[in-house]
């Protein structure tokens, strides 16, 4: 990817469309995140967001539209195709099973194997040793690999979510709500590891509803409303106050 | 509560995380007190006994619980065990091949094992309603096999010794103990399927599609495969179990197994399984069986209650074993 220049996107999504039946919930949308770029994406409950994203990441076909990844026109059939493409979500409760423990919730999907005579077996050391050593790695210490995430705070799941991104090379990560259910500490972690990833080259796509979080991290607004896209904005451009106006339709571009 | 994980030493730890640790202790206090307390509960006769009774709902269980880990259940294993107790046993009795009945035993259930998996992932219909609905069809279909006609015989065939011969070495060391290779092939089953469970990416895969069928699916778990090939699993279980059946009573008939779907639920929760998925396990739900048999032989011994009452006492077990696991958890 990184072959194709600074100046080619990571993703653009192109005039894409998406019915539910008579519903149209995506009205030609055009959406860029460009590379080491945190992108804002905001909007009203309903207004699209998680129906972009999930077109984005294999879980919604577009009705029609065209997805390029790297200037490369691509389709992202399923969740784990879009995965093998680098794009990986941390959805807002979906990210993590609470029942499994840090490693095998890391690993999942992606389990390392050993062979056994013929069989495949889990590697359960190596996974414990990289689980720690690639968290360990963006600044996030856990006590042991073998705890249950579901026993850890949601600000300690986002960041191990986070880490799982960058341990197996993705280029764009994408938060979903990724500070909602948090304490003001918490939040200020999960903006900080935000960060962190796009210092580490990912670029972000950042989904909120809160107008303060999005404004901490992001280097470009985008905002969406009733399946089409009213416009993407700098910081330079537009205030909290304005984005807040934007979203709910108080006022036009 | 941040460092507790670290500070508990490894044997505290083992009993608040792991699931068999529940019913490892309850089987514990049971033999213990049924010991101490029922004349003739220790003694090789009825410890064997107990393990006979528990083997075939113990083989349906295995296939209950992944289910049930995997987030799923099958009320449909009743017919599906009649139906390779019947198929095994027209191609055994009257000169039949053995290899074959085993086969067409297994294969027949496993693919009503896929077609409850079908359904429950194909139309989302839940798999209490599914297999409900199956068990009725599946009854149906054993019917129409078997022409309604119980199915008895009185040779004595190599391939009945194989699945439920009499473990002879044990009986002639062993005063009154009637092991039979029964428990033999169920507890190799538990240890197969418990270490496929653990120690393999399938294994893996059903856990994460029991604990949040959502992420699993973000990661890329095939969550819909992963739930047929439970269901498939459970097929194989309950056909396997209607070999032993007929083996060791050399009787089938339409209503056998029925009831043993709850039985096996029952066990799979008293083992530590949780109904609502994503955790459990294999040996637990081997526990569970074995605890809910050692009841059943503890109470008819006692002569408190009669024998036939014996449910009552698996209901208040059931809530029992449940409370008990959910606060060994808890002091977690």
């Amino acid at each position: 990817m990184s072959d194709n220049g600074h100046d080619t996107p990571v993703v653009y999504m192109e005039n894409i469309v998406k019915r539910f039946g008579t519903i149209t919930a995506l009205d030609g949308v055009d959406f860029t995140v460009n590379q080491r770029e945190v992108v804002g994406l905001l909007g009203d409950n309903g207004a699209g967001k998680s129906t972009l994203i999930k077109v984005l990441t294999g879980v919604h076909t577009p009705t029609s539209g065209q997805i390029y990844l790297g200037g490369e026109p691509v389709k992202i059939p399923s969740p784990r195709e879009a995965r093998a493409l680098g794009i990986e979500t941390c959805y807002q409760d979906l990210a993590l099973v609470p029942l499994m423990s840090i490693t095998r919730n890391f690993f999942l999907g992606r389990e390392l194997m050993r062979n056994f005579g013929p069989l495949k077996l889990l590697d359960v050391q190596e996974m414990d040793t990289q689980a720690r050593h690639a968290l360990k790695d963006i600044g996030i210490h856990i006590r042991s690999p073998n705890e249950k995430v579901g026993k850890l705070s949601g600000g300690e799941r986002q960041s191990i979510a986070i880490g799982r991104a960058r341990h197996f090379g993705a280029s764009l990560l994408i938060l979903d709500e990724p500070t909602s259910a948090l304490s003001v500490g918490e939040t200020h972690k999960v903006l900080t590891y935000t960060l962190n990833a796009k210092e580490r080259g990912l670029s972000v796509i950042f989904i909120s509803h809160n107008v303060g979080h999005v404004y901490q991290v992001a280097d470009r607004f985008t905002i969406i409303r009733h399946g089409q896209i009213v416009g993407n904005y700098t910081r330079d451009d537009v205030d909290e106050q304005d984005i807040a106006d934007l979203i709910t339709g108080e006022r036009e571009k | 509560m941040t460092t507790l994980a670290l500070r508990l030493r490894p044997a505290r730890r083992f009993v608040v995380e792991s699931p068999v640790a529940g019913p490892a202790i309850t089987l514990v206090v049971v033999f213990v007190l049924f010991s101490l307390f029922v004349p003739n509960f220790l003694t090789w006769r009825s410890l064997s006994g107990i393990v006979n009774a528990a083997t075939l709902t113990g083989v349906v269980t295995v296939g209950i619980t992944l289910l049930m880990i995997a987030g799923e259940f099958d009320l449909s294993v009743g017919p599906m065990m009649a139906m390779g107790g019947y198929l095994y046993a027209l191609n055994t009795v009257e000169g039949g091949n053995p290899a074959l009945a085993v086969l067409l035993a297994l294969l027949v259930p496993g693919l009503m094992g896929a077609v409850n998996g079908l359904i429950v992932t194909r139309t989302m219909v839940p798999s209490f309603i599914t297999t409900l609905s199956t068990m009725f069809i599946f009854r149906g279909i054993v019917w129409l096999l078997s022409g309604g006609r119980m199915l008895q015989t009185i040779e004595k065939l190599l391939v009945y010794d194989v699945f439920n011969g009499r473990l002879a070495a044990i009986a002639d060391a062993v005063k009154g103990a009637n092991f039979r290779t029964a428990a033999l092939w169920w507890i190799a089953l538990v240890l197969l399927f418990q270490f496929i469970l653990v120690r393999t990416k399938f294994g893996n895969h059903v856990f994460a599609t029991g604990g949040s069928a959502g992420a699993a699916g973000a990661t890329g778990v095939n969550v819909k495969r992963t739930k047929l090939m439970c269901f498939i699993i459970s097929g194989l279980m309950s056909g396997f179990a209607g070999i032993l059946l007929f083996s060791q009573f050399k009787t089938v008939k339409i209503a056998s197994g029925a009831g043993v779907e709850l039985l096996a639920i029952a066990a799979a929760v008293v083992g530590g399984a949780s109904l609502a998925g994503g955790y459990g396990s294999i040996i637990g739900g081997f526990l569970g069986v074995l605890i809910i048999s050692m009841l059943r032989t503890g109470v008819v011994l006692t002569n408190l209650i009669p024998a036939d009452n014996f449910e009552a006492i698996v209901g208040v077990t059931i809530i029992a074993a449940v409370i008990f696991n959910n606060w060994i958890h808890r002091k977690a």
